[in-house]
Formats: structure tokens, C-alpha cells, sequence
């Protein structure tokens, strides 16, 4: 999978037209074979521009940045990041109307060993499901139809009915009993540092001021202990479930390399089971499913 | 420095019994921030009250803490005894001692009032962080919707329009009137039912207070108490009412034939029909069910004989909006089906037939000119078997509770029957008589002398053929004895059951309805007309069943608490409405999304002091907002507190214990 030619080719076509103020995309690190995002504010930069299966970031978190807040951008977005890209339009963060979104039909990408990441082998939406125009080709093609079609029709004319796999990790994690799983997320969260850069490369952390910084918030209180830090990662992946969309953005960022994606898959897994098959930002204008009441939802634990 | 005061009550017995009061003003003594503790038998009592405006000024007091009773109950009362002492009445917090302590732990009076000493800590630690808050004035919409136009519905609108308040009657059926209009005669006075419903129904047609839309019903409703929008569907009636005179040669010529639901299914009408001639409005409607232009196209036979051309087969439904500030719920009754009465051979026997059926019959207006007919030959019957509770008070095929009319109409229907057919014989098999009423005992005794009417305590087992008779098997108890009546007709009192779209009608305005179906009111006793949602009232037998008077009685309560509702311009709001704190807004909308009374919309700030970039973050209605806090607990930057229940408040409370 290598798109970089393409990508240019549209980077510099829209900078050409003056559609976009800022184009976001990968560059290479420059030292090593690794990329980083990138956020072009001029055509001369265009053939800066890259992308293979090293481009592992959610772009979308860059949407919030200076250079881009309210501005008229170009965005690469893959399968997972147009889902995250889909929860900031309904959230109203962006504008649709200031994006030119170029979706990818992604092959998945892959970690620093060339290993295929684990949830890109798990991925049930690898195509963009909002896009102005798709690179790439699985068998779909022609931008229009797949924005005025939406995801349903996505779903329904690919190649193979995706199917929803769970994480072996959760298996794993929920056959443990519940005191189990405590002292393993205790002895997991001992290396958590409270450096929050889960919290910042999150594209769907968007908030103001995050509740776990604010004053009245005696819970998380800022120490960097065990407690605190349990506190402020669950109530994280709470504010995340019915959201999150396994980009791994935040593990990706953690520097203890924190196991943070089994918190989301679990919550994942429960609200796919439970929640009439719910999966985060497919659908646009869907908040997710701690958002929205369904006659179908279940209520057995109501006494 | 907070400076607490804290009042323990004995509420008599209900608390002192089983929680130590006295202990309990010394644990209270002991908390930080406790300036003022005692105790007294009844707080609520103007004395007890005093000595809370006595300790205020003494003890310069910043909160109170009363220790009493649920909220619900007194709130107010002591609410009221703080600003009679010149304090700010939301600086009060109530530990509920009564409901959720003494009362609930009576077995462990150690237990019960460690307990209460606990929920005075925390309702002392939410008290210093109480804030003073100043009540919020809202306009009100003086309009009052009425739902259903039976005599509960008719009475409640004449009465609200007769205090000059305008109303919007809305009917589903193409005429109001109701279930009475079906009656004959009404007990324990054998009044004409149509000669004294009519009159009122005709004030309702020419009321200047009053909108009457027949043939419609309420789709959605918005709002909150004083200030609701309603959304009206008036289904189309393919006749414009406007030119229609209301002449009649349009049903007359009509070819279509459908079983009439006036008279029970007995006769047939048309499919263009006014239903009974009393009707207001008095004009047709096409049932667009069974009438062949709209389903095929063809005939068209009414419209040909129109001659003011009223005839419109191309009218559509039509959604009327209204803004309105109460409703009245009245949605009346159904009777119950008496299928699942396998053994009398309900469905099989054309001789059984239900009450409403015999009071159509009976009826001057009736299928059969007043007569009461078998359906299966048509002679008049000699011997009629009445069996009362079909449906009522049988848990096993029908429902529990008594349906409390049937009682007294089998025995107005034996007088009918009495009156019809001189020279027949009613039988009645009965388990008890209820008659409590203002002359309905009398009015039974008297029945059963007049009618010389056979009254069997039993239940009847089986109903089979003989011949062209019906031999009833039942049990007579007072002799111990299994009886056989041979009849020519049996007449089942059948059960009064709740509208079966009352819970569809409940969850659309928002209120509660209990398991059979019928709304339920605010409190059994001391608030039967209220429901739990402010500004909706019930009348009549959509709350439980009921006789005429009874109905007509709430009707006139409901119509007093719309009046006392719109006494005046504003109405005062408790202030505990959510306020957002912008700089904390991010602005995903979350809240706009789950609030159910609509308050919250969004605003647009500076991105920062100074600046021309906007942002976008909620803001609230405060008018609107009812303080249930979905939107405080689906905030996830916590930007939103509810007055009343802010944060701090509630980690104090944690923290306190």
C-alpha cells in the first residue's frame, strides 16, 4: 500500500483550485523509516508529503490544532480515522463544510517490527466511511456515491460482510475473575505517569478543560499514584465507550506502553453485545450509544 | 465560617419510636460547623417553626439542617419558616429520617439512628455549600387542553371556559359525547341520559371559550407546566365542515354498509355517517375504511347529492398546532371483551350479549326502537339472566379490582327491562351489591321490590342450549344449592378496562399509568385529580372507574386546578436549574441532545477574552429547565452543574461519611 503519489497529486491539486488553507498529512521523520503527521500550509511543501503502511496516525486529532481550527483543510483520513473524523462531526468540533476529506481503502498498517497492527487484522471498516474522495481501490470506487450512499450501503456492497471479531486481549482479560483483573490493571496502571499523552493524542479528547484537571475534581487530585491514576484512566475510557474507534492513537503515544486498548475493546465489546451491535462513529450523526435511548436497550439491571 | 443549625423531629411516634432523637442532637451537636441542635415533637407545627426563626436570629445561623420527614412532605413548609426569618430559603436541607431511616429500619433502633446521625452529617455538609438562590417568575400560556370529549372532558372544558380561560377540546371520535351518550337511562334517577347530556354538549359547540376539534388526536407534546406546545392530528373527514349543512342526503344515499359501533355492531350505518343524531358537531364523516371512492375509486355517490358541494375526497390530515399551559386527560373507559368466557359460551350463543349491547336495545334511540330483542330470532325475551362481575373481580380470566358501576347498571337494567316487557322475569346472579352512594341503596331496594327481579349469590358455572333456551348453571350459596335458570336472553355485566392506548397517550405527555392501564394520579388520597407531572390533570374514568357524578366531580376539580394554575400572569419556578460554565463547554451538544424538556440550545462565545474567533457552547433556558440533571450526568467536561445540587454540594456529602 502506497499512496504517496496520489496524495500529492491531490494535495497540490487543492492548494492549485485554493480550497484548502492546510493539508493534513504524513512526512518522514527524517532519521528513520517512521512518519510523522504533518500539517502543509503551502503547495511547496506538497512532495513532502508520504504515504504507505507506516502511516499509522489518526489524523484527525490534528483537526483541533491552531493551524487548522476553523480552517479550510485537507485531511487523509483511513478507515478508523474517518470514524473518529465522523464522532467530531456529530460533536460538533468541525465543519464539515471546511474539510476536504480524502479517504483511504486501507490495508492496514503496520508497527515498528513491519508486523500488521492487531487492530488493523480486527478492522470491520478499513475503507473511509466519509470521504470527498477515495485513493485506493477495494472493489468501491467514485467518492460521490459513497458519501451520498453513507455507511449502510458500505457495509452491505463490500466485498465481505465484515464480521465482528473479538480481541483475543479481552478474552483473555474477562476470563480472569473480577479480583484478578483488578491487580492486574493495579500492576499495569504502577508504570502510568500522569503525562496525559493518552489524553492528548485521543482525537476525540477534545475538551476545554478535561474533567480530571479541574479543581473540584478531588478523585484524580494530580498525585501520581496508583489510585489516581486508576481513577483518571477509567473514568477516560468511560467518557470513550460507545466512541472510541481502536485507532490505537494512544498507544501509540503512551511512553510506559500501557496495555490502554483493552480498556476500550472491553467497553467495546459490551456495547456491541448489549447495544443492538453498536460501533462507534459509522454512522454519522450517531453520538454513540451512551448518548441515544432504543426501546431495544436492555434494562435487566433495573430493579 | 458556616454556622449550622440543625432541628431533630420526633414526627410523634414515626421517628422517636425507632431512632434516638435525643442521641441524635448530640451526635449533631459533635459535627464542625454545628452551632445549633435540638429537638422537638412536631418541627412542622407553628411552634416548632419558631423555634427554627428563633434560632436563626440568636444563633446568626448561615444553614439549616431539618431532620424530619421526605422533603416531598415539608420542604416548603420550613423553606417558608426561613424567609419569614429574614434568610434565604434555599440555604435549607432536609435529612429525611422518617422514609429512608426510622421507618425503613424498625427491626434496629442502633442501626435506624446511627443512620439518621449519618444523613444529618451529609445534609450538614451540603448545607454550607448551599448557595442562595432566588426563585425564577415564567409567563404562562392561559389556554388549557382538554383530551376527550366524554362527559368528564365536556365538564372539565365548560367549566374552564366558564372562568373565560379558552380551551382546545380534541376528540378522536367524529362526535363528543362519549360512553354517555350510548347510556338510556341513568341511575339512581332514571334521568334521560341524552336530555341531560345534550344540553351541555350543545354549550360546547357554541362556547366562544372553547375549540372543539373532533376527529383528531394529540401526536406529541413539548413543554413544561404553563408553557406546553402541543401538536394536534385532525384526521381528514373528506367533508368540509365549513359548507356542510349537516342535511343528511349524503349518508342516506351512501350504498356502503358498516356495522355500527353506536349501537354496539347491532344495526349498520354508512360509510359516510354522523354517529348518532344528537351528534355535535352535527356533521358527517367519511370512514375511509370502507368507503369505496377513496379505497377504489369509485362511486361517488355523495358527492353527487351534495348540493352545498362539501364533499372534498382529496383533504388530508392536518397537524394543528397549539400552545397551551394545561392538560386535562380524560380518556374515558373501554368495556372489557368477555371471549375468555369459553364456558358460557360467549362467541357460540347468539342469546349472550353484553350490557352496553342490552342498553342500546333499550334505548329510545336504540337498533330496535327500545325493545329488547334476542339477536337470534328476534322475539322479545320473557326470562333475562343478568350475570354481574364478567371480567371484574377475577383474577383468573379478567381483572382484580371492581369495576363499580356494574352493580348498580344491572339493576337499572332490570327496571328497564321491567318497564320494556311487563310481563317479564329478571334473574341476577350476583357476589355482593355495592351500592355506596348517594341513593343507590335505596334505589337497588327499591328495584328489587318494583321488578319482583330473582337476585342469586353465586357464580355461574356454565351456560349451554336447550331448544332455542339457554339453561344457566350456577350455584346459589345462600341455599347451598346448584340452580338452573332457563332464559331467553343473559345479559354480562362486563368489566370496565382502561383505554387500551393509555400507555401509549402516558408516555406521550410524559405521566405515569398503572398496570392496568390507567393514569396514575400524584397521590391515592390528598391528590387524586394531579397527576406527577405538573400542569396535567385526570378526569374521569381514565383513572379508575367511576360513575357519572363522580366523574363529573373530578372534571370540576380538574377545571379548578387549571383556574388556580392561571390565577396569575407569571408563575414562580423552584431555582434549581442547571447552569453551564462556558469555559468549561467544549460544545458537543450531548446535553441538547438528551434533555427532554428542549432547554438547552447553543450559543456562541469568543474563542478567548478578546478575541473575534467564536466557539459554540450550550446554554440553558431557564425557564424551561426542570432540574433533572441528565444533561450534569452526560457532561463529560463537567461544565454543567445543577443550583441546588452543584458539585461541591454532592462531594461533601460523600466526604462527610
Amino acid at each position: 500500500m502506497d499512496y504517496t503519489k496520489q496524495i500529492q497529486e491531490i494535495a497540490a491539486k487543492l492548494f492549485a483550485e485554493d480550497k484548502i488553507d492546510a493539508f493534513v498529512g504524513y512526512r518522514m521523520t527524517g532519521f528513520d523509516k517512521n512518519q510523522v503527521p504533518a500539517i502543509i500550509t503551502g503547495a511547496d511543501d506538497v512532495s513532502k508529503l508520504v504515504f504507505n503502511d507506516k502511516s499509522v496516525f489518526n489524523l484527525s486529532n490534528y483537526l483541533k490544532h491552531e493551524h487548522t481550527r476553523n480552517k479550510r483543510v485537507g485531511l487523509v483520513v483511513k478507515g478508523c480515522d474517518s470514524r473518529s473524523l465522523n464522532l467530531l462531526l456529530t460533536e460538533s468540533q468541525v465543519k464539515r463544510e471546511k474539510l476536504y476529506v480524502v479517504g483511504i481503502a486501507c490495508d492496514g498498517v503496520v508497527d515498528d517490527e513491519g508486523k500488521k497492527m492487531q487492530n488493523c487484522v480486527e478492522c470491520m471498516f478499513p475503507d473511509a466511511v466519509v470521504a470527498d474522495e477515495m485513493v485506493g481501490n477495494h472493489g468501491r470506487s467514485g467518492s460521490e456515491t459513497l458519501i451520498q450512499t453513507g455507511s449502510e450501503t458500505l457495509i452491505q456492497t463490500g466485498s465481505e460482510t465484515p464480521i465482528y471479531k473479538i480481541n483475543a486481549d479481552v478474552l483473555d482479560l474477562g476470563s480472569k475473575d473480577l479480583v484478578q483483573r483488578r491487580e492486574y490493571f493495579e500492576e499495569v496502571f504502577e508504570n502510568c505517569i500522569r503525562c496525559n499523552a493518552c489524553r492528548h493524542s485521543c482525537p476525540l479528547c477534545y475538551c476545554a478543560k478535561c474533567c480530571i484537571d479541574q479543581e473540584t475534581s478531588t478523585l484524580y487530585n494530580g498525585a501520581n499514584t496508583t489510585s489516581s491514576a486508576f481513577h483518571a484512566l477509567m473514568t477516560w475510557s468511560l467518557h470513550l465507550a460507545g466512541r472510541c474507534v481502536d485507532c490505537r492513537n494512544c498507544e501509540k503515544a503512551c511512553p510506559s506502553h500501557l496495555p490502554l486498548h483493552l480498556l476500550h475493546k472491553q467497553n467495546e465489546q459490551v456495547i456491541y453485545e448489549n447495544f443492538q451491535e453498536h460501533l462507534a462513529g459509522v454512522h454519522e450523526g450517531d453520538r454513540g450509544a451512551f448518548y441515544k435511548y432504543s426501546m431495544k436497550d436492555p434494562d435487566d439491571f433495573i430493579m | 465560617m458556616a454556622r449550622v443549625g440543625v432541628f431533630v423531629c420526633f414526627c410523634g411516634a414515626n421517628i422517636a419510636d425507632y431512632v434516638d432523637v435525643p442521641q441524635v442532637v448530640e451526635e449533631a451537636k459533635r459535627i464542625r460547623d454545628v452551632r445549633f441542635a435540638i429537638d422537638y415533637k412536631y418541627m412542622c407545627s407553628d411552634p416548632g417553626q419558631q423555634q427554627i426563626r428563633d434560632a436563626i436570629a440568636q444563633h446568626r445561623l448561615t444553614s439549616i439542617v431539618v431532620a424530619a420527614c421526605s422533603p416531598r412532605m415539608h420542604e416548603k413548609t420550613f423553606r417558608k419558616a426561613l424567609s419569614d426569618a429574614g434568610m434565604n430559603p434555599y440555604l435549607l436541607e432536609v435529612a429525611n429520617i422518617r422514609e429512608h431511616s426510622s421507618w425503613v429500619h424498625q427491626k434496629d433502633k442502633k442501626a435506624a439512628t446511627e443512620k439518621a446521625c449519618d444523613l444529618i452529617r451529609m445534609a450538614v455538609a451540603k448545607s454550607i455549600a448551599n448557595e442562595q438562590l432566588h426563585e425564577i417568575s415564567v409567563p404562562v400560556t392561559k389556554r388549557a387542553l382538554v383530551i376527550g370529549g366524554g362527559i368528564a372532558g365536556i365538564q372539565a372544558a365548560l367549566d374552564i371556559a366558564d372562568a373565560r380561560i379558552p380551551v382546545v377540546l380534541v376528540e378522536k371520535s367524529p362526535s363528543i359525547g362519549g360512553k354517555m351518550a350510548q347510556l338510556d337511562e341513568t341511575f339512581p334517577t332514571l334521568d334521560c341520559s341524552q336530555c341531560i347530556l345534550t344540553p351541555k354538549m350543545v354549550d360546547v359547540a357554541s362556547h366562544p371559550y372553547i375549540e372543539l376539534i373532533p376527529y383528531a388526536e394529540v401526536l406529541e407534546l413539548q413543554g413544561f407546566v404553563g408553557n406546553y406546545k402541543v401538536k394536534i392530528k385532525k384526521k381528514a373527514s373528506y367533508v368540509n365542515f365549513k359548507t356542510c349543512t349537516g342535511c343528511g342526503a349524503c349518508w342516506q344515499k351512501c350504498p356502503v354498509k358498516v356495522p355500527n359501533e353506536y349501537n354496539m355492531g347491532i344495526d349498520k350505518r354508512k360509510a359516510i355517517y354522523t354517529p348518532f343524531p344528537q351528534a355535535v358537531p352535527n356533521k358527517p364523516v367519511i370512514d375511509a375504511e370502507h368507503c369505496t371512492m377513496l379505497l377504489k375509486g369509485k362511486c361517488g355517490i355523495c358527492a353527487k347529492v351534495c348540493l352545498p358541494g362539501a364533499i372534498d375526497y382529496k383533504m388530508e390530515d392536518e397537524i394543528i398546532e397549539r400552545e397551551i399551559g394545561a392538560v386535562v386527560v380524560a380518556t374515558g373507559y373501554d368495556m372489557w371483551d368477555p371471549k375468555p368466557y369459553e364456558e358460557y359460551g360467549v362467541g357460540r350463543f347468539k342469546d349472550i350479549i353484553t350490557s352496553l349491547e342490552f342498553e342500546r336495545m333499550v334505548s329510545a334511540n336504540g337498533p330496535t326502537n327500545g325493545l329488547p330483542l334476542r339477536p337470534s330470532d328476534g322475539k322479545v325475551p320473557k326470562n333475562v339472566v343478568f350475570i354481574k362481575c364478567i371480567g371484574s373481580r377475577d383474577e383468573a380470566k379478567g381483572i382484580e379490582y371492581c369495576s363499580k358501576i356494574c352493580c348498580m347498571y344491572t339493576t337499572k337494567h332490570t327496571i328497564l327491562l321491567h318497564h320494556k316487557v311487563h310481563d317479564s322475569h329478571a334473574y341476577v346472579f350476583y357476589m355482593d351489591i355495592r351500592a355506596a352512594g348517594k341513593g343507590y341503596e335505596e334505589f337497588v331496594k327499591k328495584a328489587q321490590v318494583d321488578t319482583g327481579a330473582t337476585y342469586l349469590r353465586g357464580r355461574v358455572s356454565k351456560i349451554y342450549k336447550k331448544g332455542d333456551k339457554l339453561m344457566v348453571r350456577g350455584e346459589d350459596a345462600q341455599i347451598g344449592q346448584v340452580v338452573e335458570v332457563e332464559a331467553d336472553l343473559v345479559v354480562l355485566a362486563t368489566a370496565v378496562i382502561a383505554p387500551k392506548d393509555n400507555p401509549d397517550l402516558a408516555r406521550l405527555l410524559g405521566i405515569s399509568y398503572d398496570k392496568y392501564g390507567y393514569l396514575s394520579e400524584a397521590h391515592p388520597k390528598l391528590r387524586p385529580v394531579e397527576t406527577a407531572k405538573a400542569g396535567i390533570f385526570l378526569a374521569g374514568c381514565t383513572q379508575a372507574p367511576k360513575d357519572i357524578p363522580e366523574t363529573v366531580a373530578q372534571a370540576s376539580a380538574c377545571a379548578a386546578k387549571v383556574c388556580g394554575l392561571f390565577a396569575g400572569d407569571t408563575m414562580k419556578k423552584d431555582p434549581m436549574v442547571s447552569t453551564i460554565n462556558n469555559e468549561y463547554c467544549s460544545g458537543c451538544q450531548n446535553c441538547v441532545t438528551v434533555c427532554p424538556y428542549g432547554a438547552i440550545v447553543t450559543d456562541e462565545v469568543p474563542m478567548g477574552h478578546g478575541s473575534k474567533e467564536l466557539r459554540t457552547v450550550a446554554k440553558i433556558n431557564e425557564g424551561v429547565c426542570q432540574g433533572c440533571g441528565s444533561c450534569v450526568a452526560i457532561c463529560r467536561s463537567m461544565a454543567i452543574n445543577l443550583a441546588g445540587f452543584t458539585d461541591p454540594q454532592l462531594i461533601n456529602e460523600i466526604v462527610s461519611i
